[in-house]
């Protein structure tokens, strides 16, 4: 049987194919909530199902960005801006889980847009993940052009957190 | 006390799946350290290397957070349920950190 981790110099990297699917309701509720926050960044939880590698996103749970400088995630940080910083609360995600459990689900990831900047995890993104842990949880980012939705892409944060791999995004009916 | 304890969908890799865990503590920080003694894996997750909570994962008692009680000096009531909760943050800047 392969091993689920090899390592590659300092880092673990994941032998799995890992993919996550949305249904094309759920992925137009993530772009609609990234257009409607522009320029601003929104943030939301997804909830869904695990099966092995795969992951089924059933429902978007959006949650305000709390964004307020509460942690440190640059030098540079400016409380006031929510253009290019994102703060997904834990009572949110507190409420969001009590959500997922009340309709047997689970909270498998979470999303962000990048206004006007791709949709790649930033080096802020992997600071404020580093309370996830794990290798399983999706980090969802959609691209939003001058204020019209474009890419989602979606990442795993690596066994040992220093970096983000990429997962296949499925969006299906 | 028979306290329940939820922990997060990306750690229960680290607790053999569990969602939850029932374990006898009268403080936060017996809780804490009884869970971690029970799944050794969680302590990388949930302790810096000072030993004290990371600044991204939050603990409450029902709904409150416990930085706003006692910290890990915090009693617990049988029946209670505390949960691990992460905060998640992030935002535009410089280079993308992905995997090379």
């Amino acid at each position: 049987m392969a091993k689920e981790f090899e390592r590659t110099g300092s880092r673990l990297v994941s032998n799995r194919k890992a993919m996550i699917t949305f249904s094309t309701t759920v992925a137009q509720a993530i772009a609609t909530h990234a257009e409607a926050t522009y320029p601003d960044e929104c943030v939301g939880l997804l909830l869904g199902r695990f099966a092995d590698t795969h992951k089924l996103v059933v429902a978007a749970y959006p949650v305000e960005n709390r964004w307020a400088g509460q942690v440190t995630l640059a030098e540079t940080d400016d409380p006031e801006s929510r253009r290019d910083r994102f703060y997904l609360d834990p009572r949110d995600y507190l409420r969001a889980d009590r959500a997922a459990q009340a309709q047997g689900l689970e909270v498998i990831g979470c999303y962000h847009s990048h206004p006007d900047h791709p949709a790649h995890p930033s080096a802020r993104d992997l600071v404020g993940a580093q309370g996830i842990g794990g290798s399983t949880f999706a980090f969802v980012i959609q691209r939003v052009d001058q204020g019209t939705a474009t890419e989602l892409t979606s990442w795993l944060l690596l066994d040992d957190t220093s970096a983000f791999e990429p997962e296949e995004v499925i969006v299906t009916d | 006390m028979a306290v329940t304890i939820t922990i997060p969908t990306a750690l229960r890799q680290y607790a053999d799946g569990q969602a939850r865990v029932t374990l006898e503590a009268e403080t936060i920080g017996a809780l804490l350290h009884g869970l971690v003694e029970t799944y050794p894996d969680l302590g990388r997750h949930l302790f810096n290397e000072q030993g004290k909570l990371r600044n991204f994962v939050n603990v409450y008692v029902g709904d409150e957070d416990i930085r706003y009680l006692e910290g890990e000096e915090t009693k617990l009531h049988d029946g209670e349920t505390v949960s691990i909760i992460p905060a998640i943050a992030g935002g535009l800047c410089g280079r993308a950190y992905v995997l090379a």
